[in-house]
């Protein structure tokens, strides 16, 4: 119930499967889930009432208690608080009974559990561009809880492993009295059962894409960021195979759990279209964000330039920046091409802090940075005032002594 | 039928009889002895799940059940405990250790946890640690462990985990299947049937190492046989019995038993 996931082990199932039989069973183009037929499945304060879902709830009540005690967790008020009042808007008929936990983890994922808690990564925040993008991820996630998704899907697994089951048994019991060896027909119906599995897991995001697409409309988001998200994802994913020189993973083959980006982004703007409403003024609350999600931005992009994957590092901030450029961005752009450290990265990466140093709200590790290049180019008197700089701003900085010694 | 398959499906049959299984493996500091006189022990809130097995072999965990072994599991270690001369208390909730915040005690908790799965795993089920050969029992909580000691002055905290499966219906009659299906040849007796997992782990508050740690591990090849329900009385006596009553001292401990005999 992921935002997106692929822990599952495609070449493990392969292995399992036999890949020749796979070419049998594909082919089946899927509908787009249509917004105007997902009504939520439950109301306020539901609780379970069939054995299989109380079981499955106890053990994720274990779950959050350990989640909530976790000090992954960012737990700043403010922000939880504003994670809570979006859910708050977003979450359709459950909306009070949900409860939402900022891990940090600078990674772009979110997930549901079934008892209707919400984890979201950090990473996830830092690639969000306005509210409306945070409140599609959450009202997606809103849509597996509200569709009651967890518990669905595992009685179709279920079900589906217990016909397989039985279906071998018989077909083995069958084919033995009457002489003849079916093990190539059961590894071909285990492979079918397998197909099934990811289908109604691809089926359940779709639902909830189309669900939340609805949610964001009445909350009185533009439901379009929804699809916008998926364009910026898989622009960063091709960027970042391209500084690795290799291929992105298209996200599309008969095991994936989620819907091909491409195709997701497709029907998300089409969902968009559908819901939104003529005339009805939307409204993408880009300053609130940037306002609420202020005091972790630096820790994030810290977080994401230290990740190593300068392709995906400089896409993030250059599509942050379409909504303008600051000292925090520019700055974050010289830390991407530092680290990168190939041929003239150091004169970009000065550059960069040069024009971060020039916003009002350049960190004080801008200008540490702008000094040291400076330095570096024999420009001792612009060096010393860019450090005189630093350490006015950062006066208890661990290195201090150091950067005073530079300067005398 | 021919005699061969007939052949075939009696053994199989009498295979059936001979399938449940269970093994204990205990593992001990080399400096271990069995804490006896007036000793403080902190029992944790022991970490069970009953879950039911599925016809396709899925294990669905079952909260009923499961409350009902743990009750039954917590009846049991306090009538173990009270006969051995010891100041026990079993702590149900987090929150209700004198001395300690929940947080606390949940951190110790969740790295006892982690560090119990590390023993079972490197241990008992196969991915032995060439660094770990002839040491004993070599693991330790840290500083959280003693940390707790010296806030509520007990001497030994006691981690308890119980996992085990019912088989479904279903899942009988798919093993009862198997077994018939030996007399025309195919056949399929040992489909799997329950398995239950038991580890308890003994950690010495005054250094935080874990001192003692004891598996069981009961299977049956054919849904539907059982060996001790954790959500009865019995079953769950048996289990503690099994876990907790024969601790054995460690190594050089008992090396010198030996020479003083």
């Amino acid at each position: 119930m992921c935002w997106r996931c692929n822990q599952i082990s495609r070449r493990g199932l392969l292995a399992g499967g036999g890949i020749a039989a796979a070419s049998l069973a594909t082919g089946a183009a899927q509908a787009r889930i249509r917004p105007a037929d997902m009504q939520p499945l439950i109301g306020p304060g539901y609780r379970p009432t069939e054995k299989d879902e109380q079981g499955l709830w106890q053990l994720m009540e274990r779950a959050e208690e350990e989640i909530a005690g976790s000090n992954l967790l960012i737990t700043d008020p403010v922000l939880t608080g504003y994670l809570r009042d979006i859910i708050g808007s977003v979450g359709g008929p459950a909306a009070k009974d949900f409860r939402i936990y900022l891990a940090h983890v600078p990674e772009f994922n979110a997930m549901m559990f079934p008892t209707g808690f919400a984890v979201i990564f950090s990473g996830l925040l830092l690639r969000m561009r306005n509210e409306a993008q945070l409140a599609g991820v959450i009202a997606h996630e809103a849509g597996h809880f509200l569709r009651r998704h967890m518990i669905r899907s595992w009685r179709d697994q279920r079900r589906k492993t217990d016909l397989f089951a039985i279906g071998s048994m018989l077909a083995g019991i069958g084919g033995a009295a009457g002489g003849v060896y079916v093990g190539d027909y059961m590894r071909l119906a285990q492979l079918g059962t397998i197909l099934s599995l990811f289908h109604y897991s691809r089926e359940i995001e779709a639902e909830a894409d189309a669900i939340g697409a609805t949610l964001m409309e009445q909350a009185g988001y533009p439901p379009v960021e929804m699809a916008n998200i998926w364009q910026q994802l898989i622009g960063e994913q091709e960027a970042s195979a391209r500084y690795r020189r290799k291929h992105r993973d298209r996200g599309y083959d008969l095991f994936a759990t989620h819907p091909a980006p491409e195709s997701r982004m497709a029907d998300l703007r089409a969902d968009a279209l559908e819901v939104t409403k003529p005339g009805k003024a939307y409204d993408d609350r880009r300053a609130r964000y940037l306002d609420k999600i202020g005091s972790i931005r630096p820790m994030m992009l810290d977080d994401q330039v230290k990740l190593n994957d300068p392709g995906a590092s400089q896409y993030l901030v250059e599509t942050l920046a379409k909504d303008g450029w600051n000292g925090l961005l520019r700055f974050y752009e010289g830390e991407v091409w530092r680290l990168r450290n190939r041929k003239d990265d150091d004169v970009r990466a000065a550059q960069s802090y040069a024009a971060a140093v020039v916003y009002p709200d350049a960190p004080a590790d801008a200008w540490r940075w702008h000094g040291i290049s400076l330095m570096k180019a024999g420009r001792k008197g612009e060096a010393n005032i860019a450090f005189a700089r630093y350490l006015a701003m950062k006066p208890e900085a661990p290195d201090a002594a150091w950067v005073r010694q530079m300067m005398s | 039928m021919s005699m061969r398959t007939t052949g075939l499906g009696l053994v199989a049959a009498a295979s059936v009889l001979l399938s449940g299984c269970v093994q204990t493996r205990q593992y001990a500091d080399v400096q271990f002895s069995p804490p006896s006189g007036n000793y403080k022990l902190l029992v944790l809130r022991p970490d069970v799940t009953v879950s039911s097995l599925s016809t396709g072999g899925m294990a669905e965990p079952r909260a009923d059940w499961t409350e009902q072994a743990r009750s039954a599991i917590i009846a049991a270690l306090r009538s173990q405990q009270a006969s051995r001369g010891g100041q026990v208390q079993i702590v149900e909730r987090r929150n209700s250790l004198a001395g300690i915040g929940d947080q606390e005690l949940a951190e110790m908790e969740r790295l006892s946890a982690v560090v119990s799965q590390s023993i079972v795993l490197h241990k008992y089920l196969g991915e032995y640690l060439p660094t770990k050969q002839g040491k004993g029992l070599d693991w330790t909580v840290g500083q959280a462990a003693i940390n707790v000691g010296q806030k509520t002055g007990y001497d030994y905290a006691l981690f308890l985990h119980a996992e085990d499966q019912v088989a479904s219906g279903g899942r009988i009659a798919l093993g009862v299947l198997g077994v018939a299906g030996c007399f025309v040849g195919f056949c399929a007796p040992n489909i799997g049937g329950a398995t239950q997992l038991d580890y308890a782990s003994l950690v010495d508050l005054k250094t935080g190492e874990v001192v003692w740690f004891n598996v069981v591990k009961a299977s049956s090849q054919v849904p539907g046989i059982k060996f001790g329900d954790l959500r009865t009385p019995q079953g769950a006596t048996q289990m503690v019995d099994r876990l907790l009553n024969r601790m054995q001292p460690g190594a050089a401990i008992r090396r010198e038993q030996q020479v003083k005999r």
